[in-house]
Parts: structure tokens; C-alpha cells; sequence
């Protein structure tokens, strides 16, 4: 008989709900092994990538009061940080990591896991025959090239559960990752104290979204299991939030295209039988079953494709409204057929859409409305272009355009919309994509890892900047 | 009846960057039973719902125990695509929503 594991679980990219102490106190009176908390994903889209940029989730602030928890009563903590979870991102997540343990007089010794993935390395990989195959048919992406690879601006690795187990050897107060998979962080101490892989991955599944997986579903809510060789409970914390069957059956539908079988590094995690029970305090959780499979780590590359200006109009004159798709098409002709533009247009470096908002503004293509129900509509002019100066320039003509542009039967010759916004143009961001969503098959699962160990807060000369 | 009236819960999610997810739960078995049971909720149904081709529906799911029902599809406009309208994906069970729950017998012509 394994001794049964106990794990405290929450999201870290998540503000806690205001009494989360209590929450924390609860836990310990019924025992933590781990404390574990995911803060990275690939559901904000590439730009976090492509940009080295942040949501600005504060994660460092979040982790606070778990912090405080484990150093106090010995506990390691394992959390991913830095939401796409490249070096940049994790550094500055280190940094105020640094800043929480020097103004708490916190001395922890921490083991970071590094999981982007230098270019040359994966290059050398495709070089030595490797086939990195697109990890999803529907991605449109082709199987990996060297070209692709050295476009990309950051590449990094969803590590499993083996380099976070490699981490914990070190004698660490906690471990901070970068990117890794969510529920690989959740199975790495189960799985070294004995507990079987397949119960390890699907308490994973229940814990990685934290409270998200109880009634009512809150993410700003912790989340508590005890694991055993023959499966796990899972408990809320809180008299607010209950853990029930429905509750975490539909969570297993959370976020994933199919119910009960979810792809993995090494295997494939199955549910098809797996069983809810209710306790008196909780549910318990058998039945899972682990498909081996040979590993692989999904990896994410972003590629920059250009650069985005924008600009809004307000439209409430009804006979505009009429004709609105026809007078949007004339303002991306006029820009698509200037001659300052003609030649970028042609060759792809400018692209322009507007967007209705009261007509198709959600659905785009797939709207089967084809006119203006409503009194008014927002009317957003989306430019992407090689360069932010030739995408603000195509912006403010096509602004222009709509502004004076003559359309049938009108009355309004001063000014055909409404314009809310000074300056007119909204230079946005840049624009990026996942050039690389692919499956890299790896012989040793600690391969694309870099592990070191420091104590924090780290002295200002040893602070990556 | 359609679904959107039917069901408690219809919520729409990405599902990684390609697929978008659609959860349906419903408020008891008889609903569970008209929403599983219509032609709306095949691949045809959900294909000519949201006017996609058949090939673009990974799958469509049950589970009795929680009442509840799943529908993937591929994204037609992916966060790979400038102009995505909707990048979290939260917003794409409106076209299958408003479908009619006609039962597979009298649909299927």
C-alpha cells in the first residue's frame, strides 16, 4: 500500500478569492503533500509569444499566501509561471518572485526549469531526420522544417511530469517552470511516491483548473485530493463550493475536444471507465487508465506576420445601414487600389478586413444574417501590414474613405459615420501565429530541460535582465 | 423546441488553438433525452448548422450520468487567422443554439 498523497491545487494566473486563508488552513488540517498551481497556456493565442509581453496576471502576487503556507510546514511547491512560458516570460516572473521574498524575508531554495527550446537544438533535431509532424491534422501546419524553426521568434516545449520529479531531487523548497503541461505538474510527486500513473493524470485533470472543477466553479478557489493506489478524492475547502459528480465529470469536458481521452507525453489518458462516487466530504475518482504510447512534447513556435492599426466608426444612419457591407467593400477597394498601396496590397504585406459589429462582427464569414437589424452598428477597420507605418497610413485612408466616400442615395455629404476615437488610428500590436504547434519525439523526456538550482530572492548581479 | 431553450448550460470554449468545443448540460433527462434524440445534434445537423463542411465536426458526445452533451469542431477562423472574430472561441455555440431539436426520425430526409 502507497501512502496516500495529498495535493493542494490552484491557478496562479488567477487573483485568490478574498478568504482564500481559510481555504489554505482547511487543507493543512487535512494534510499537503504538494502544493501545485499551473500558470502557463495557449489560450491567449500566439501574440504572448510572438511579443515576449504579458498578460499581466501578477502570478507572483497570486502565489503569496501558498507560499507563505509551504515554507511554513515544509511543503514543496510546484508552479509553472509566465503564461507562455518562454525565458523572457519566466524571468520576469522570477523577478517579482524575487521581489515577494525579499519583502517577506522569505530565503527559499528554488529549482527552475527552463523549457523554451533553442532554435539550434530543434534544427539539429531535424537535421539528424527527426519528423516533428504537426500535432493537430486540422492545424494546417506542415510537417516541421529547418525554415520554419529560425523564423520563429520563441519556442517552447510543454514538459511533462519527468523533468519536475528531476527538479524536486535537488532538496528544493519548491520548483517554478516555465511552459509544461498542466497536469504533468500535478502527477510529478504522486507518481515518485508510487502512485500509478493513470490516477496521477486524472487527479491532475481535476485539480489543474483549481476550484474551476467545483459548484460553483470559481478559479480564484483552491482545490484539494488525496491520491491512493486505487484512485482519489477530491474535496472543496470552502462551505461555498461543494466537489459533486456533475461538477467534475463536466470538468473533464472542459477545454477538450473529446470527453474522455486526452493525448499526453508517453500515453494517452482514458476516462471511458472511469467511476464518481460520493463521500461524505467529497468524491471519489477510480478507474483511469494510462495507453502508453511513445513520447513526445508538444511544442509552440510563434511567428510574427505583421503589424496591426486600427480605427472605429459608429454608424446610425439608416440608409448607410442599408447598404453597410457594400460601403465597407468600397473603403477596402479605394485602399487596395491607391497607388501608394497597390503593389503592397498585391503582395500580401498589406492586408485589410472590417469588422461590423451588428452584423458579423462575431461570426464573420459564418453570419447567415445578411443585413443590419438593429439602429446602429460599430465599424472596426482592421489593417495588418509589413510595417506599422504602412498600417497606420492604410488605416487612416481607408478612415478617410469611409468618412467622404460617395455611396448610392446618400444625404450625408459632411460626414458619413460617427468617430469616437483622437487620433483617429490605433497603432495595436503586432500580429503573430503559432508557425509551430508540433509533436516532438523525444528519447529522454529530460532533453529539452534545463534545470538549476538558486535560492531567492537572487542577488542583483545573478538577475537575468 | 430548440436548443438553447432546452439546455441549462451551453458554453463554447477552445479547445487547443484549433477546435472549439461546445458543452451542453441540461436541466433534466427528458431534455437530455429530446436533445440527444434530435437531428440537430448529428454530424449532419451540427455541419449544416454552422453551414461547415461534415468533415469539420470531430465529434459529438454523451454522458448520461451528468446529463450533459459535447459538440467539437474545427474552427474555420483560428487565432492563426488576423482576423478571428473570436479568439477565446466563447462566443461559437450561437448558430447551433438557436437550431430546432426535430427528432432524428421525422429530421432525417
Amino acid at each position: 500500500m502507497t501512502p496516500p498523497v495529498r495535493i493542494l491545487g490552484f491557478v496562479n494566473h488567477i487573483a485568490p478569492v478574498s478568504d482564500i486563508a481559510n481555504e489554505i488552513s482547511r487543507a493543512l488540517e487535512w494534510g499537503v503533500d504538494a502544493i501545485v498551481a499551473q500558470g502557463t497556456g495557449s489560450d491567449w493565442g500566439p501574440y504572448w509569444l510572438g511579443s515576449g509581453e504579458q498578460p499581466g496576471a501578477a502570478q507572483a502576487h497570486n502565489i503569496e499566501p501558498y507560499v507563505e503556507a509551504a515554507l511554513e510546514h515544509g511543503i514543496p511547491f510546484i508552479f509553472s509561471f509566465g503564461i507562455a512560458g518562454a525565458n523572457t516570460h519566466l524571468d520576469q516572473c522570477l523577478r517579482d518572485f524575487d521581489d515577494l521574498c525579499e519583502r517577506r524575508g522569505w530565503s527559499p531554495r528554488i529549482a527552475v526549469v527552463r523549457s523554451e527550446v533553442d532554435a539550434d537544438f530543434l534544427a539539429g533535431h531535424i537535421d539528424a531526420g527527426a519528423e516533428v509532424t504537426a500535432a493537430y491534422s486540422d492545424s494546417g501546419l506542415e510537417t516541421l522544417e529547418r525554415s520554419t524553426v529560425e523564423q520563429a521568434e520563441r519556442i517552447v516545449a510543454l514538459i511533462g511530469p519527468e523533468p519536475v520529479q528531476a527538479a524536486l531531487r535537488n532538496d528544493v523548497d519548491g520548483v517554478i517552470t516555465g511552459r509544461a503541461l498542466d497536469i504533468g505538474l500535478f502527477m510529478a510527486l504522486p507518481m515518485m511516491r508510487g502512485i500509478p500513473k493513470a490516477i496521477a493524470a486524472h487527479a491532475g485533470k481535476m485539480l489543474e483548473c483549481g476550484g474551476l472543477a467545483l459548484e460553483p466553479g470559481d478559479s480564484g478557489r483552491a482545490i484539494w485530493a488525496s491520491l491512493d493506489d486505487t484512485g482519489f478524492e477530491v474535496r472543496a475547502l470552502t462551505p461555498k463550493a461543494r466537489a459533486s459528480i456533475r461538477s467534475l465529470v463536466s470538468h473533464t469536458f472542459y477545454e477538450r475536444s473529446h470527453p474522455t481521452l486526452e493525448p499526453n507525453p508517453g500515453g494517452t489518458l482514458d476516462l471511458t471507465e472511469a467511476t464518481y462516487t460520493e463521500t461524505p466530504l467529497g468524491v471519489r475518482c477510480e478507474g483511469a487508465q494510462w495507453r502508453s504510447a511513445p513520447y513526445t512534447v508538444l511544442l509552440e513556435g510563434a511567428r510574427r506576420v505583421g503589424h496591426r492599426a486600427i480605427c472605429f466608426l459608429g454608424v446610425r444612419e439608416p440608409e448607410l445601414l442599408r447598404q453597410i457591407r457594400g460601403w465597407t467593400d468600397a473603403g477596402e477597394d479605394a485602399v487596395r487600389t491607391a497607388p501608394r498601396f497597390a503593389e503592397e496590397a498585391a503582395s500580401g504585406r498589406l492586408l485589410i478586413s472590417t469588422r461590423v459589429y451588428g452584423l458579423d462582427g462575431v461570426l464573420g464569414s459564418l453570419e447567415p444574417n445578411t443585413h443590419v437589424t438593429g439602429h446602429e452598428a460599430g465599424v472596426m477597420v482592421d489593417v495588418v501590414a509589413a510595417t506599422p507605418e504602412l498600417a497606420k497610413e492604410a488605416a487612416y485612408y481607408a478612415f478617410i474613405r469611409l468618412f467622404i466616400g460617395p455611396y448610392p442615395d446618400r444625404k450625408t455629404t459632411a460626414g458619413n459615420a460617427a468617430a469616437p476615437l483622437m487620433p483617429i488610428v490605433i497603432p495595436a500590436s503586432s500580429v503573430y501565429e503559432f508557425s509551430i504547434y508540433h509533436l516532438l519525439p523525444l528519447d529522454d523526456p529530460l532533453a529539452i530541460a534545463e534545470i538549476s538550482v538558486e535560492r531567492f530572492p537572487r542577488l542583483a548581479e545573478e538577475v537575468i535582465r | 423546441m430548440n436548443l438553447y431553450e432546452c439546455a441549462a448550460i451551453i458554453r463554447s470554449k477552445n479547445a487547443g488553438p484549433f477546435t472549439v468545443t461546445i458543452d451542453l448540460f441540461f436541466p433534466d433527462q427528458d431534455s437530455f433525452e429530446l436533445a440527444r434524440g434530435s437531428s440537430l445534434l448529428t454530424v449532419p445537423g451540427v455541419a449544416k448548422a454552422y453551414g461547415i463542411d461534415q468533415s469539420s465536426v470531430v465529434g459529438i458526445y454523451w454522458d448520461e450520468r451528468i446529463l450533459a452533451g459535447k459538440v467539437s469542431v474545427r474552427r474555420w477562423s483560428t487565432c492563426n487567422d488576423p482576423w478571428c472574430p473570436d479568439l477565446f472561441g466563447a462566443h461559437l455555440h450561437t448558430p447551433l443554439a438557436q437550431g430546432e431539436l426535430t427528432p432524428q426520425r421525422e429530421g432525417a430526409s
